[in-house]
């Protein structure tokens, strides 16, 4: 287990394609501008799950992980809504505590352990959808009036069975 | 058909899909077979294709009083769209982008006053902070036109009843001919009153509150607003709502923009009682 901040090669196109727009934009199933979260502050976490709290307006992914310092933390993963995640196929038995896992993710501004999901996957290696990866970053309001939101994206890998 | 993620998030390729459409048509033929929250359970009473699928190019139903009827569940018109490679598929999330800024589409943006301007600014300077959505305030309309919920229209001739999936929220529009109130006390989805011009609804709203957002990007709307909206039913699969907006505080003049909802069928409402687990307001602090 281990939390680093490289980052992968497929986040890296994702990114690129957000940082297109030049005011980006909130999640599709946010409700709230989501500058709580420094989209500069990537995550990738790999662990156990510990919990996957299935309650509104965000499920939660809570993961145990050893950090840099060789400690145990445990992550706090903000999701889309249990209503979203299961228009989009999840159901609260999709990832179970005591699965492995691996999380990409860009942490809150203020607080260590919490981040919002960008890529989920589970033990096989298979993507779960997270809904997106845009940002919103208000304070680089250029144009308030005509911003363009880049791409919303997720990921999910081609089907393999 | 647009591509989905299996229960395991894998992505569906079309045929695959196809075949799950069809299973779930198939388990519509057997009710003894629970579904998830009747998550794909065939709508009953919708016009089909012979494939089973929605006709969503029919013609707009009507009630027994010949007016079209706008019952349903609605969600912005805004397809899955994917762009897929050959190992990895960006798949992005439905969303309307009025729900960012309302006036999106809009050639020089909503007109703000410079009232509105400062309050932006303040808004912006803050990170989004005070958006009453964030602390599940309730999706009041017409922003909730734009929230990723689903919206279910229940229409009598009397009533129009708007559900929202936010907070499991309601709304009320009357189309018994009462005037609008003279004096209102300023509430979240105001006052609604309804008449038809030909086939279209023009619902009138005033009364409400003077600290609501319109869009995350925080454009202001004033007690003194005047909000009409203009439904029409194009046919059984989408539905145009134009939302026209007088609020001299807020804007320098009256403005309209129009956001297309796509019926949502073979599904169901999902409530999403946003105070039972927030979180984030103390990662603004």
């Amino acid at each position: 287990m281990n939390a680093t901040h490289m980052m992968q090669k497929p986040l890296a196109r994702l990114l690129a394609i957000a940082s297109t727009g030049l005011v980006l934009a909130s999640a599709a199933w946010a409700h709230h501008s989501q500058s709580e979260f420094d989209f500069k502050l990537n995550v990738d976490v790999e662990g156990t799950i510990t919990k996957l709290e299935w309650r509104s307006p965000h499920a939660r992914l809570y993961v145990d992980a050893v950090n840099e310092k060789g400690e145990k933390v445990n992550w706090n993963f903000e999701l889309p809504s249990p209503n979203t995640l299961m228009r989009r196929g999840w159901t609260r038995d999709s990832l179970k505590a005591g699965d492995h896992v691996k999380v990409n993710g860009a942490r809150a501004r203020n607080f260590t352990t919490i981040a919002y999901a960008r890529v989920i996957k589970d033990h096989n290696g298979v993507a779960l959808f997270t809904g997106t990866t845009k940002i919103y970053e208000p304070e680089t309001g250029a144009n308030t009036n005509n911003a363009v939101p880049a791409a919303i994206a997720t990921y999910c890998l081609p089907f393999t069975a | 058909m647009p591509l989905a993620c299996s229960s395991t998030g894998r992505r569906v390729t079309a045929p695959r899909a196809r075949l799950f459409a069809t299973a779930l048509i198939a388990l519509g033929a057997t009710p003894a077979v629970a579904l998830a929250q009747w998550l794909g359970y065939p709508t009953p009473g919708i016009p089909r294709l012979a494939s089973g699928a929605p006709d969503l190019k029919a013609p707009a139903p009507r009630t027994r009083e010949g007016k079209p009827d706008f019952s349903g569940m609605w969600f912005a018109n805004v397809p899955s769209k994917d762009n897929c490679k050959e190992k990895d598929c960006i798949q992005e999330e439905r969303m309307a982008r009025e729900q960012i800024n309302l006036g999106i589409k809009m050639k020089s943006g909503l007109p703000y006053t410079e009232w509105s301007k400062e309050q932006m600014a303040q808004r912006r300077a803050n990170g989004g902070r005070e958006d009453p959505h964030t602390y599940c305030k309730p999706p009041n309309f017409p922003r909730a036109w734009t929230l990723p919920q689903y919206i279910r229209i229940v229409q009598t001739p009397g009533e129009m009843v708007m559900l929202h999936e936010f907070n499991a929220a309601y709304r009320e529009v009357f189309l018994d001919g009462r005037p609008l109130p003279g004096n209102p006390n300023p509430t979240w989805n105001g006052y609604s009153t309804g008449h038809w011009e030909k086939d279209t609804l023009v619902i009138e709203t005033n009364g409400i509150r003077d600290d609501m957002w319109l869009d995350i990007q925080g454009s202001p709307v004033t007690e003194s607003a005047r909000v009409t909206e203009r439904l029409k039913r194009v046919n059984f699969g989408v539905m145009q709502v134009e939302i026209a907006v007088n609020d001299p505080k807020a804007y320098t003049r009256p403005w309209s923009v129009t956001i297309e909802m796509a019926i949502q069928v073979d599904s169901t409402m999902l409530e999403e009682i946003c105070l039972d687990d927030e979180q984030d307001v103390k990662m603004y602090r």
